[in-house]
């Protein structure tokens, strides 16, 4: 997604860079070809470099994101580091692969890979539950809730790895996960007292007019949307 | 690639080895020193026309690479690509659940902290404000929040066809992609009205 607010900063970018740079060497002892020559030469300098603004750039600057730090590991001129042979990535990906015939590679990339899928999957029948049942039980409807917190927190920590890398922000990646982690507990916390306090989310969203189990079109007002009594059950249970 | 005339020997494979045991002289480049040093040293030297370049010292030749590499074009350059349903519905998928999520994770974090703020924040009171609105109002806010949870849903079921190995091929995924459109226009209203 960055690229689509990128595309046109390497101009603006180059357009900051290329005038400090390319701003001619005066000279003491030469005359006027000299400086001709030294904006000349510096040109050629940036070129090469590669710092020259390019004809093909042509898009309007717009100073929205800028690119990160550049890590460089080793000196400008070697090639990208050969990882270490890993045998998690080679011989055994391919004895897992065999003893769990899925998208598994390590017991770790399992549990990863495999997780986020069990939870998609749970959270068909419990999405479903209430527009078929009419409403859930307060236990369902408290698994529902986590369900979709646990959900949440991954597709959040997917993004923080996509969009966040850890090469160049390593501090960053680091505490934008930790920072998930404390509002994963804070939402959770506050689930709890939803689920505890108030009337579950099945029987809120009822309450809130945002789905009514009870057909008709409420939103004319030909029907009046009556919500169970599941959310005082909610209480009950979980007071008991 | 430009190559700077750094000068440097190759170095052997126990060389290398020796350098990476002990992760000392990695040259770390970054911001602080980059486009100072980049304009010291392309300053610091006076040449003659078609005088060859100077050699640059290793501190100097990564400032000027990374100088160089906050210009390249950024890949993958989304914005040249046409749109298609493939790669549109796979990033309003992420959009969705994204705005989804937020949603709920505003909605819960608030509900925790609300005592200590002294909010409101109830169902009850929610309901009762919702309540209020003007008819166009509910039925613009719940399908704002529909669209996004018909199709995030859709497509999801989408995405574990996809985990069983079906429906995989190009055919299939315009198939089932305008399906998913199909069902999230309809149910998305039909949300926002009941």
């Amino acid at each position: 997604m960055a690229s689509l607010f990128r595309s046109s900063l390497r101009t603006s970018t180059a357009m900051a860079v290329v005038p400090k740079l390319s701003r001619p060497v005066t000279t003491t002892s030469a005359a006027a070809i000299a400086v001709k020559c030294t904006r000349m030469k510096n040109l050629g300098v940036l070129a090469r470099a590669g710092m020259a603004k390019k004809g093909f750039h042509v898009s309007a600057s717009r100073k929205i994101l800028p690119a990160g730090p550049q890590v460089i590991q080793g000196t400008v001129n070697d090639a990208a580091e050969v990882p270490d042979p890993n045998a998690t990535h080679g011989s055994y990906h391919w004895s897992f692969e065999r003893v769990f015939p899925s998208h598994t590679h390590a017991f770790s990339s399992m549990l990863a890979n495999t997780l986020p899928k069990l939870i998609s999957v749970a959270l068909v029948p419990l999405t479903v539950a209430p527009f078929a049942a009419g409403s859930i039980n307060p236990v369902t409807d408290a698994i529902l809730g986590a369900t979709i917190v646990i959900h949440s927190h991954i597709g959040f920590e997917s993004m923080v790895i996509d969009y966040i890398p850890h090469r160049r922000y390593p501090t960053l990646r680091k505490g934008a996960l930790w920072a998930l982690k404390g509002a994963t507990v804070l939402v959770l916390v506050g689930l709890y007292e939803f689920e505890t306090n108030d009337v579950g989310i099945t029987e809120g969203l009822c309450s809130f007019r945002l789905v009514s189990f009870q057909t008709g079109p409420v939103w004319l007002g030909l029907a009046d949307a009556k919500c169970g009594d599941d959310g005082v059950a909610i209480k009950r249970v979980w007071r008991a | 690639m430009f190559r700077f005339s750094t000068r440097r020997t190759s170095r052997t494979p126990a060389q290398c080895a020796e350098r990476k045991r002990k992760k000392t002289d990695w040259i770390e480049c970054n911001d602080s020193h980059s486009i100072g040093a980049a304009k010291a040293v392309l300053h610091s030297k006076e040449l003659s026309c078609g005088e060859p370049i100077p050699n640059v010292s290793p501190d100097d030749a990564c400032a000027i690479l990374v100088a160089q590499r906050k210009q390249r074009p950024i890949s993958p350059h989304l914005s040249i690509y046409q749109p298609q349903l493939t790669w549109y519905g796979s990033a309003a998928n992420r959009i969705t659940g994204s705005v989804l999520s937020v949603g709920a994770y505003g909605f819960f974090a608030a509900y925790a902290v609300a005592p200590a703020f002294g909010w409101h924040f109830d169902s009850a009171t929610i309901a009762a404000a919702f309540s209020g609105l003007p008819a166009a109002a509910k039925f613009g806010i719940k399908l704002a929040v529909a669209l996004p949870f018909s199709y995030h849903s859709w497509n999801g079921i989408r995405h574990l066809l996809w985990d069983t190995g079906k429906a995989l091929d190009i055919k299939d995924v315009y198939r089932t992609g305008y399906t998913v459109l199909g069902l999230t226009t309809i149910s998305a209203i039909y949300l926002a009205m009941v």
